[in-house]
């Protein structure tokens, strides 16, 4: 599935090249399971986000790829556990029957903990230790207890109970936007860039993870299983943004959290365009 | 779901750390749509300058309103000055944001390789200029405003400043963002490394933006001069059991001097102008002009505004004026009480509960709502004019008993100055002497004519041998006079001390026994500066020397002799030695202050006398 602009299609290709090479489709049942989910079509946003980032700073795409690769592992093995019968309990992820219907919920985890360590090993393997561990440090605080464990302990916490905003940003902060700030920064880091630009860019794709987050809260109310390629009217039982502002509002909000995303990005003048592009499609998405 | 809501979650996550609601967000808005760095820069400065109209024209208002007094009468002359100078300030803001950003665009080389390092240094020295030329400007403004309120308390002060301090670094940041934006607008394109954006805490943003809105409409609404702030100091009156008369006579030559100057007399040195405005408010309030706020006669109203601009007559002020009245922004005004800033001797007695009246003195209209009775210098053509009253007298219920004997007055007086100067010929010179006779026997008439019991002050101001002397020896043409003719205009004047003499006598001797009359005589609009003088005609005083004073030591001679104490902000002293035994020892009392005069006008449902009050003056040759 390419939801995104044409324009993208070339940096998409090239995370799924990584992709397949990283995790082969043969082998045993948890390799199978693995690369079931991170195989499957998808926008893959993040990817995406961290060779525009490492673009934009000039620095070199190709030596980006990895690092793309390994958002996506990690963004895939979230999917994996997030569909747990102990957690969502969702049937449908990527158009597909969600992994642990396919596979069962052990090997499940199995795989989700295998793309976990994947991604690690990636960055392990593919940079020079500085900026390895660099990158292992901010993905362990996207993973961590302040980002996807921390958003998603939030949210189980949540189901059925009424929660406030603030709560709920809390929990999208954790479980999509520090996924979004750290693509962004490592684009950044492997280009080079300086503090300043990083903050930037840090600014921009926190505002762009949230927009992502509301837009994905209003696919849920006025989305179609078929287009969404999961299961609608699954957060039923959450308080979403679409709660708090209707589905007309939270497009307002997420049209304004993208044009400050945008806002962020004055200082790179027209070069930030691809990335402008990316937030207009955030805004926009129907799928 | 309403628009309420979405702003509300809007507001939440703002404070949450999305959707900047700082400077930033609002000056590089047309960052997104614009290319070019001169666009950006222009585009960016225009929305610099509303910023700066919006935070600078509200406390620059408040500022110019302490500094200038009559200019700001109320809440809607505040807010009207607020917007002339948000207009300027956006005009200087944008004119100076927009030279700095594309002067720092010029400055950077885009392919210098280290445009990233200098594109920060020289974005921030952009920022540091405006947000410390601001804090200047604002540091002084506050000084400017704190005069005359007794804001001297730390806690106000430190209010100021911190809003002072939240304005410029809001124009500051806004200015640092606006260059870098431009500076990267510059490098677009060029293959250089485009400069980085400071991050700064969003709560410094909001924060600081609030505070500045917030604190710069309270200073503005807080300080507004209002019927409340006339604070009334608490004098205690010690009488002599005298009652007090000041004739004061406009014109008079020392040389010539009128039997009614007799007795024990003080010569004022020469004041440094011949305008009546200036000078008899002078006298008036015991200050100089430089406290008092009425610099001179002819003033400027701005348009929208009901308060006036007060000018001192310097030839680049005359010139800026001419061209303001060109273009409609302002139109000439005359000197009022509204410029005053300190009280004239009538308010402090009236203050101290004793009864007042003051008749055509300069500077008294508007006539204030209560504390005694006055006669401002614009009664005479209401009275002239008819129609509703404009504050041209006070109490307004005075007016139509002075309507129902106006005929009356005006028929004695024509009557008295035919009769005067029956014996003199040349047709031009008659008729200027009685003029000004008629006025000065109106202005008498209206002092007699006014009801209730006696009061313990009256002040009469006498404006025709001025305007004789004026229209006959210094007005145009008169240079070119043959001798004879000057020697007829000359004895007309002399004609005309002989009719104030006649006029004034039966003030000055058929008097009360505990009426103590005062005589002020000043030159008048001559050229060259002269004595003025003093004089004591009552029973306390007796015929002797003459000392020398000051004309700043009338208005502390006259409160002295009403018993009241004095404030120590006076300059001058009373002159005792010219006040009679029966007056003069008592011990001097003195209070801190007397106070402002914030006292609101009284009725005004009348239509404003504005250019007919010009049209006057310029017929008696005090306006050009």
């Amino acid at each position: 599935m390419s939801a995104l602009p044409a324009g993208f299609e070339e940096h998409q290709r090239r995370a799924a090249a990584e992709l397949a090479r990283l995790v082969p489709a043969s082998g045993g049942r948890v390799e199978q399971a693995m690369a079931y989910t991170a195989l499957a079509p998808s926008k893959q946003v993040r990817a995406v986000l961290v060779l525009l980032c490492a673009e934009l700073c000039r620095g070199d795409a190709d030596r980006a790829v990895s690092a793309a690769a390994a958002i996506e592992l990690v963004h895939a093995s979230s999917l994996v556990l997030d569909d747990l019968p102990s957690m969502d309990d969702a049937p449908l992820r990527r158009g597909r029957r969600a992994n642990h219907l396919e596979f069962g919920e052990a090997t499940a985890i199995l795989a989700a903990f295998g793309l976990l360590n994947l991604a690690y090993g990636t960055l392990a393997k593919s940079y020079e230790p500085p900026l390895a561990s660099r990158m292992s440090a901010l993905l362990s605080d996207a993973v961590g207890s302040d980002g996807l464990i921390g958003g998603q302990s939030l949210d189980l916490a949540a189901t059925d109970r009424e929660i406030s905003f603030e709560m709920l940003e809390r929990i999208h902060r954790g479980k999509t936007g520090a996924l979004f700030v750290a693509a962004a920064m490592f684009g950044a880091l492997i280009a080079g860039a300086p503090a300043d630009a990083m903050a930037a860019l840090a600014s921009y794709a926190k505002n762009l993870g949230l927009a992502f987050q509301i837009v994905d809260d209003v696919l849920d109310v006025a989305g179609t299983t078929a287009a969404t390629g999961k299961a609608v009217r699954a957060d039923a039982r959450k308080t979403t943004f679409v709660s708090f502002s209707g589905v007309d509002g939270a497009r307002q909000l997420a049209a304004e959290l993208c044009q400050t995303a945008d806002r962020a990005l004055a200082p790179f003048g027209a070069k930030a365009d691809p990335l402008r592009q990316l937030s207009a499609f955030v805004a926009a998405r129907r799928l | 779901m309403n628009e309420e809501r979405i702003d509300e979650l809007r507001q939440r996550l703002r404070s949450l750390g999305y959707l900047d609601a700082g400077v930033a967000r609002f000056v590089l808005a047309p960052a997104r749509e614009t290319r070019g760095p001169l666009a950006l820069a222009a585009r960016a400065s225009i929305r610099m300058g509303l910023l700066g109209g919006a935070l600078l024209g509200p406390s620059a208002a408040l500022g110019l309103g302490a500094r200038l007094p009559g200019l700001v009468s109320g809440v809607r002359d505040a807010l009207v000055l607020a917007l002339y100078l948000s207009i300027l300030f956006f005009a200087a803001v944008a004119a100076a944001a927009f030279a700095i950003s594309t002067a720092a665009a010029a400055f950077v080389r885009v392919r210098d390789a280290r445009f990233p390092a200098r594109a920060r240094t020289v974005s921030a020295a952009a920022g540091w200029c405006i947000a410390l030329g601001c804090l200047a400007y604002l540091t002084f403004w506050w000084r400017n405003a704190n005069a005359g309120f007794g804001w001297s308390a730390p806690l106000w002060t430190t209010f100021a400043l911190v809003v002072a301090v939240s304005i410029s670094w809001l124009l500051g940041y806004g200015l640092r963002m606006a260059t870098l934006a431009v500076l990267a607008a510059a490098a677009a394109g060029s293959g250089a490394q485009l400069p980085a954006i400071p991050s700064t805490s969003w709560r410094v943003v909001v924060g600081a933006a609030a505070m500045a809105f917030c604190g710069a409409a309270a200073l503005l609404i807080l300080t507004a001069p209002t019927a409340t702030a006339s604070a009334r100091a608490p004098l205690a009156v010690v009488s002599s059991g005298k009652r007090l008369l000041v004739i004061a006579i406009d014109g008079v030559d020392p040389s010539t001097p009128l039997s009614v100057l007799r007795g024990r007399r003080a010569a004022l040195a020469a004041r440094d102008t011949g305008d009546p405005a200036r000078g008899w408010t002078t006298i008036a309030t015991g200050e100089p002009p430089e406290v008092h706020g009425v610099h001179g006669l002819e003033t400027r109203r701005i348009a929208g505004l009901r308060g006036i601009l007060a000018a001192d007559g310097g030839r680049f002020e005359r010139l800026l004026g001419a061209g303001t009245d060109l273009v409609r922004l302002t139109r000439p005004s005359i000197a009022s009480r509204e410029e005053r800033r300190v009280k004239t001797v009538w308010e402090i007695a009236a203050d101290a509960g004793l009864r007042t009246a003051v008749v055509n003195w300069w500077a008294t209209w508007p006539a204030p709502a209560g504390g005694g009775i006055v006669v401002t210098d614009r009664a005479v053509l209401r009275l002239e004019q008819g129609g509703s009253l404009d504050a041209e007298i006070a109490p307004p219920e005075l007016y139509p008993t002075l309507q129902q004997g106006w005929s009356s007055i005006r028929a004695r007086a024509a009557e008295a100055a035919a009769r005067h100067f029956a014996d003199v010929s040349d047709g031009t010179l008659v008729k200027v002497l009685r003029r000004s006779a008629e006025l000065d026997a109106t202005v008498i008439g209206l002092l007699q004519a006014l009801p209730g019991p006696a009061r313990d002050l009256d002040l009469v101001y006498l404006p025709g041998l001025d305007i004789a002397q004026h229209a006959l020896l210094t007005g145009s043409g008169t240079a070119a006079l043959v001798p004879s003719a000057v020697t007829a205009r000359v004895d007309g004047l002399r004609a005309y001390y002989r009719f104030l003499d006649a006029t004034l006598l039966p003030l000055v001797s058929a008097r009360d026994p505990e009426v103590l009359v005062m005589v002020l005589a000043e030159p008048g609009r001559i050229d060259t500066p002269t004595d003025g003088s003093l004089s004591i005609a009552g029973d306390a005083s007796s015929n002797g020397g003459v000392s020398r004073a000051s004309p700043l030591d009338v208005a502390p001679t006259i409160l002295y002799a009403l018993g009241l104490p004095l404030s120590r902000e006076l300059p001058g002293h009373p002159l005792r030695d010219v006040l009679g035994s029966a007056v003069a020892n008592a011990p001097e009392r003195y209070v801190p202050t007397y106070g402002r005069p914030f006292a609101p006008a009284a009725a005004r449902k009348g239509t404003p006398l504005d250019q007919e009050m010009i049209d006057r003056l310029r017929s008696l040759g005090y306006v050009k």
